[in-house]
């Protein structure tokens, strides 16, 4: 018939369908909360770890940093504000905040503080986050550590929040709902668990942050920067990845410790993404 | 005997009376002891809920409260009105009261205790007549002034008005004089309300008692408008908001918030009440419902009006409100500021500071960051024990060097780096510190890094070894 458009190769046909189920893929994932897209990205400063993550953590979306054992929790509190640093100092470019939307709000439960101790203003500096941006919540319950997260979350003039917590009591509900006040409030949200959790949870990436010896051959004698052994344990957008890191707090950026024992390769879920490891 | 009820006055027994004597005219008697704090917690509920009518209200102990109506009588329908009604619900609460309105404290007073309580509303009528015919205790005088007073044949407060004042000063005081003239109103005696009175103030009652949560938060929406036009006017905010719900038992529930910036809006302002509401649950008991509800300002400030930039999203109110709304769940010391004190003692050197209370630029890391730079301080821990724990088992090479071992919460750990001793010593003026502390940053073998320090040093401690105690924790 002449009036029929002419049908098309079964190739093009497929394409343009699996074209078509990915646009609807994508609106699903849009109203779940979690797309590809987390908003602009808060890169960690090296190469190796941001290109495992696609370019950065996406800065309006959940995310969960494990201290790998109890007596970790203040190494993943560094591994927290050293991002919080990089957000408020402006010096990462890719989010572009406005000046009153740099505060960060740290919620803890009163058990997690008297175990390791309240965040102590004169260190933070050194770790390049000015005290003034930041503002301490203590709560009882951990019901209130989620429900202060979420108003923060949701509050415009906040760009970061952290909720220091126990693991286990947070089901998939609670950080699916986190993770849309993140992406109504543009603001990067971390859970900070005092141990490391297997739990499922709309976090976009699961940190498990440990310790990592100082040891130095060519600094010599003494101690150095914090040096972590952070292990990318969940990745929605790219493959995983243990790496030792040292916090450059003058450069303010993550550097890969060169002269430390070898790690575990990343691993690598998924294929189709290119992994640079 | 202190007191007696009714039933006992029929019976003839009266206040003053010993106990035995009394159980031997009446052997079935009931005696309660005295309790002066329960009967001041009683008095001090009733003045509570005596607040219905005006803020002025003030406790006149032992048994009384005096209610100051100038210019509020009408909004009860008049003072006998108001009267009636405060009466009425005396007796609702099971309370056997009477009151006086007068012009005068004393005047009043002396009219409720000793006067006939249905006779006495008439305020306009002369003093004079209405004191004459009371006895001189109802002056408010110390019993032995009444007692000298009495057998000199003078018994009522006519007796002496007319008598000459120098002879009576003379002989029985200044006193007596002063507690004429106040009665009479020639000397003005203030009175001083139990609570502050607020700056601003809008109520509302109700003549079907509410008690559901949406109720009320409709009417604090209401109330908050009408502040809101009384705070315009004169150019103020609210920094702290009181509501007192009155319960028809009598009971008066009140609820502060507080915010970290002058506020008017009646919608944040109901918004910060839900979350007072929310966290307080089930302690507010609204019983039978509230009829009268009333928002108070308790603090206002100056509030400035600000422009909102056309086109851009920032909102500098936004984290106070935050903040507001945190405090108000949570309590006001939860939500804090990091604060820098000027002290070189480690926990004493930062500070929390409720957030509320903190205004723009008072932080003092300024200060700080200019110190730390000058004198080239070492690396501080990220996160300090709220006390410093003691360590076991501790092994150093050299007495006044680093651990090589120590042992903290059942862990043992051995030190691989250490880096110190950093020494503080507490200020020559004062005892804050306790005794000198050699700090060190030590690293173990699982790259844990601590920052510990030994109390006291060797050269000073003679008889025991200097302990060792945890106090901090680096990433």
């Amino acid at each position: 018939m002449a009036t029929a458009p002419l049908r098309s190769s079964p190739a093009e046909e497929v394409t343009a369908r699996i074209e078509q189920l990915r646009r609807q893929l994508g609106a699903l994932e849009a109203l779940g909360g979690h797309t590809g897209e987390c908003g602009a990205l808060l890169a960690l400063g090296n190469p190796v770890i941001d290109g495992a993550l696609g370019g950065g953590l996406g800065s309006s979306a959940l995310h969960e940093i494990a201290a790998a054992r109890e007596a970790e929790v203040a190494a993943a509190s560094g591994f927290a504000l050293a991002l919080a640093a990089r957000m408020t100092s402006g010096r990462e470019r890719a989010v572009l905040l406005p000046a009153s939307g740099r505060n960060v709000i740290w919620i803890a439960e009163d058990l997690s503080l008297i175990e390791n101790g309240a965040l102590y203003g004169p260190a933070l500096d050194g770790i390049g986050i000015a005290p003034e941006r930041l503002i301490t919540v203590a709560v009882a319950r951990m019901r209130d550590v989620l429900w202060a997260m979420e108003e923060a979350l949701r509050c415009r003039a906040v760009g970061m929040v952290v909720g220091e917590m126990r693991p286990g009591g947070i089901d998939q509900v609670a950080t699916r709902r986190l993770a849309l006040a993140a992406a109504a409030g543009n603001a990067i949200g971390f859970i900070l668990y005092t141990a490391p959790d297997d739990a499922p949870s709309a976090a976009v990436t699961r940190w498990i942050i440990g310790t990592a010896s100082s040891l130095n051959a060519e600094r010599g004698d003494g101690i150095g920067p914090p040096r972590l052994l952070a292990r990318l344990a969940r990745n929605r957008r790219g493959p995983l990845g243990t790496w030792i890191v040292e916090w450059n707090s003058v450069e303010q950026r993550f550097e890969l410790a060169t002269h430390s024992e070898p790690v575990a390769g990343a691993a690598f879920d998924r294929p189709h993404r290119t992994a640079v490891a | 005997m202190l007191a007696v009820d009714v039933a006992a006055e029929r019976l003839g027994l009266a206040a003053g009376l010993a106990l035995a004597q009394a159980r031997a005219m009446h052997p079935t008697l009931t005696a309660v002891p005295e309790d002066q704090e329960a009967d001041a917690r009683l008095l001090d509920a009733i003045a509570d809920a005596c607040q219905r009518y005006t803020p002025l209200v003030a406790v006149d102990p032992p048994d009384g409260i005096l209610l100051d109506i100038g210019g509020c009588a009408h909004l009860f329908g008049g003072e006998e009105k108001l009267r009636d009604d405060l009466l009425a619900r005396m007796t609702h609460l099971g309370l056997l009261a009477r009151a006086a309105i007068a012009t005068t404290i004393g005047a009043a007073s002396a009219a409720a205790r000793f006067g006939d309580a249905t006779t006495t509303a008439d305020a306009g009528r002369d003093g004079r007549e209405r004191l004459a015919p009371l006895p001189l205790a109802a002056l408010r005088l110390p019993d032995e002034i009444v007692a000298a007073l009495a057998r000199l044949g003078l018994k009522r407060i006519g007796d002496i008005l007319d008598l000459p004042r120098s002879p009576l000063a003379a002989r029985f005081g200044a006193d007596l004089l002063r507690q004429i003239d106040r009665a009479l109103g020639h000397e003005d005696e203030p009175l001083t309300p139990r609570l502050p009175v607020p700056p601003y103030v809008a109520e509302k009652s109700f003549h079907e008692p509410i008690a559901r949560e949406e109720d009320v938060l409709a009417c604090i929406v209401r109330l908050a408008a009408r502040l809101e036009t009384a705070l315009t006017a004169r150019g103020d905010g609210a920094r702290r908001l009181e509501l007192a719900l009155f319960r028809t038992d009598g009971a008066v529930k009140r609820i502060a918030v507080g915010t970290s910036r002058p506020l008017r809006d009646p919608q944040a302002i109901r918004a910060l009440f839900v979350e007072r509401l929310a966290a307080l649950g089930d302690e507010i008991d609204p019983g039978f419902g509230f009829d009268l509800a009333r928002l108070s300002v308790l603090n206002a400030e100056t509030c400035t009006d600000e422009q909102i930039g056309l086109g851009t999203r920032e909102d500098p109110a936004g984290l106070d409100r935050l903040i507001d709304r945190l405090s108000a769940r949570l309590g006001r010391r939860r939500v804090s500021r990091l604060v820098a004190r000027d002290s070189h003692i480690p926990e004493l050197a930062a500070a929390f500071v409720p957030a509320q209370a903190m205004t723009r630029a008072e932080f003092g890391w300024d200060a700080f960051r200019r110190f730390h730079a000058e004198a080239g301080l070492r690396q501080h821990p990220l996160r300090l024990l709220a006390k410093p724990e003691p360590i076991a088992d501790v092994f150093a090479l050299v007495p006044d060097g680093p651990p090589a071992r120590f042992r903290w919460r059942r862990a043992l750990h051995e030190v691989v780096h250490a880096e110190g001793p950093e020494r503080i010593e507490g200020a020559w003026w004062s005892e804050e510190g306790g005794p000198a502390r050699d700090y060190f940053h030590v690293e173990d073998k699982a790259g844990l890094r601590f920052w510990l320090f030994r109390a006291g040093l060797y050269r000073d401690t003679t008889l025991s070894p200097p302990r060792w105690f945890m106090h901090g924790l680096y990433a």
